[in-house]
C-alpha cells in the first residue's frame, strides 16, 4: 500500500463522506461545549463545597463529600465512567436512560471534577489581603465574595476553562465507544463500511486537529485580551 | 474608644500576644513601634478581629467585638484600616474603588458617593486618576488610594498596619504627608510603623511592644528621649543611628 494511494483515498473519502464528517464534527463541538458548560456549573458547586468551613465538631461533612467525589474521579478512567454511567441510569432513572443521555451525564460528572479544582485554585489564587481589606470597610463574607473574590478568581478560571474544552474535544472521543456520532463515531461506521481504517483515522486526527488549534488560539486570544485589561 | 483589656493570641504553639491591655482614647494618635516578631502587627489586626483573640476583651464604643454574637461587619464600618500592601482592588477603577463600600454596605446613592469621592481625591492629589485602574498608579498613588478608600466610609478610627514599608523610597514621603494631614483634622489613629521619626512627629502617645507585651508607653519625648526599660533603649539604639 503506497503514501499516494493513502492519499488520494483520504481525499476521496473526505468528498464522499463529507456530510456524516461534518455531523461528526458538529456533534463533537456540541457535546464538548455542552458538556463544559455543565461541568462549570457543578464543578464550582463542588469548588464551593471543598471550601466550605461548615463542620459538626472537627468533621468538615461538605468538604469531606467534595474531595471524595474528585479524588474518585480523577482517580478512575474516563472509560470505566462511561461503562458505569451507561448501566447506572437506565437501571436508576428509566426515563433517562437513553444512552446519549448516560453518556453526557457521565462525561459531565467527570469534567466537574477537574473543573471544581481549576475553579477552586482560582479562587484561592486571588491575594487573602484582597479580601481582608473588604472586610475591613465592612462589607460581608457574601458581598466580598460576589463583589471582590469572584470578579479576580474570573481572570484565573477562564483561560484553564479553555484548556478543559480542548481536552474534552479529545476525550468526547471515548463516546464512540457507545456511538454517539461525535468525530471518532463517523470513523468507525465510515472505516468498518470501506475497510479503510487507515485512511479513516488520518481524516479523524484532521479534523481533531482543525478544532483543538482554533480552540487554543481562541483561548490565547482571549488570555492576550485579559492580560491587557489587567 | 478602643479599651483592649489582657489580650492573648496563638498562632498554633506560638504565643504572640501574651496579655496586652491599653486605652486608646478618642482623637489621640498612638504610634506602635517594636521590632519584627514583638507582635505589633497582630496587636492592630486584633483591633478590628481580623485576627480572632483566643481570651481578652475587646471594647470598642461600648461594645465587646470579641463576643461571638456581635455582628463584627457593623463595626468594622467605623475602622478603617490601611494595609503594607495596599491591597486596592485592581479590577475596580479608582473612583469605584472609593464608592464600592459607601454604595453596597451604606447605601449612599450612588452620585452623593462619587462626589465624596471626588472631594477625597482632590484632598490626597489623585483627582486626575478618578477613571484610571490601581495598576497604573505607582506605591504612593495605591497607598494614597486606600487612604482615602478608608476615609469614605467616615470611619471612628483608623489603623495603619505598617502604611510605608513596601514603598519605595522616594514614595514614603508622599504618604507620610497624607497622614500627618489626616490626623491633624483631629481623627483617632493607631499606627504601626518602622519610621521613627514620623512616630515622634505624629504620636500623642508612643507603645513599644516586645516579646508579645506592651513593655513600654509614653509620649514620644518619653521613649525617645529618655526611655526606661532597656529593651526599649536596646531597640531604639539599634534604630536610630
Amino acid at each position: 500500500m503506497s503514501l499516494e494511494r493513502i492519499f488520494s483515498n483520504v481525499i476521496k473519502l473526505m468528498v464522499q463522506y463529507h456530510q456524516p464528517l461534518l455531523k461528526g464534527v458538529g456533534i463533537t463541538i456540541l457535546l464538548s461545549v455542552f458538556v463544559v458548560f455543565f461541568g462549570l456549573v457543578f464543578g464550582t458547586v463542588v469548588a464551593f463545597m471543598k471550601m466550605s468551613n461548615f463542620s459538626i465538631g472537627k468533621f468538615k461533612p461538605l468538604n469531606a463529600i467534595a474531595t471524595a467525589y474528585i479524588e474518585v474521579l480523577r482517580g478512575t478512567p474516563l472509560l470505566l465512567q462511561l461503562y458505569f454511567f451507561y448501566f447506572l441510569m437506565p437501571a436508576l432513572i428509566p426515563a433517562l436512560g437513553d444512552e446519549k443521555i448516560s453518556i453526557t451525564v457521565a462525561l459531565i460528572i467527570n469534567s466537574s471534577a477537574y473543573v471544581a479544582e481549576i475553579v477552586r485554585s482560582g479562587i484561592m489564587a486571588v491575594d487573602p489581603g484582597q479580601a481582608e481589606a473588604a472586610r475591613c470597610l465592612g462589607l460581608s463574607q457574601s458581598q466580598t465574595m460576589t463583589k471582590i473574590i469572584i470578579p479576580q478568581a474570573v481572570k484565573n478560571i477562564l483561560p484553564a476553562m479553555g484548556n478543559e474544552l480542548v481536552m474534552m474535544v479529545k476525550e468526547s472521543s471515548l463516546a464512540s465507544t457507545f456511538y454517539l456520532g461525535e468525530i471518532m463515531s463517523q470513523q468507525k461506521i465510515i472505516g468498518g463500511a470501506t475497510y479503510l481504517q487507515i485512511e479513516t483515522l488520518i481524516i479523524s486526527a484532521i479534523l481533531y486537529l482543525i478544532l483543538t488549534a482554533s480552540l487554543s488560539k481562541l483561548v490565547g486570544i482571549y488570555e492576550r485580551r485579559l492580560a491587557v485589561s489587567d | 474608644m478602643i479599651k483592649v483589656e489582657n489580650l492573648h493570641k496563638s498562632f498554633g504553639d506560638l504565643e504572640v500576644l501574651k496579655g496586652v491591655s491599653e486605652h486608646i482614647k478618642k482623637g489621640e494618635v498612638v504610634s506602635v513601634i517594636g521590632a519584627s516578631g514583638s507582635g505589633k502587627s497582630t496587636f492592630l489586626r486584633c483591633l478590628n478581629m481580623l485576627e480572632e483573640p483566643e481570651s481578652g476583651s475587646i471594647i470598642f464604643e461600648g461594645v465587646d467585638i470579641t463576643q461571638e454574637k456581635v455582628n463584627i461587619d457593623v463595626h468594622r464600618q467605623k475602622m478603617g484600616m490601611i494595609f503594607q500592601h495596599f491591597n486596592v482592588f485592581p479590577h475596580m477603577t479608582v473612583l469605584e474603588n472609593i464608592t464600592l463600600a459607601p454604595t453596597l454596605v451604606k447605601k449612599m446613592d450612588k452620585e452623593k458617593a462619587e462626589e465624596m469621592a471626588m472631594q477625597l481625591l482632590e484632598r490626597v492629589g489623585l483627582a486626575d486618576k478618578r477613571d484610571e485602574y490601581p495598576r497604573r498608579l505607582s506605591g504612593g498613588q495605591k497607598q494614597r488610594l486606600a487612604i482615602v478608600r478608608a476615609l469614605a466610609m467616615e470611619p471612628d478610627v483608623m489603623l495603619f498596619d505598617e502604611p510605608t514599608s513596601a514603598l519605595d523610597p522616594e514614595m514614603v514621603g508622599e504618604v507620610l504627608q497624607v497622614i500627618k494631614d489626616l490626623v491633624k483634622t483631629g481623627l483617632t489613629a493607631v499606627i504601626v510603623t518602622h519610621e521613627m521619626g514620623f512616630a515622634k512627629e505624629v504620636s500623642d502617645r508612643v507603645l513599644f511592644m516586645d516579646g508579645g507585651v506592651i513593655a513600654e508607653s509614653g509620649t514620644p519625648d518619653q521613649i525617645f528621649g529618655n526611655p526606661q526599660n532597656p529593651r526599649t533603649k536596646e531597640f531604639l539604639s539599634k534604630v536610630l543611628y
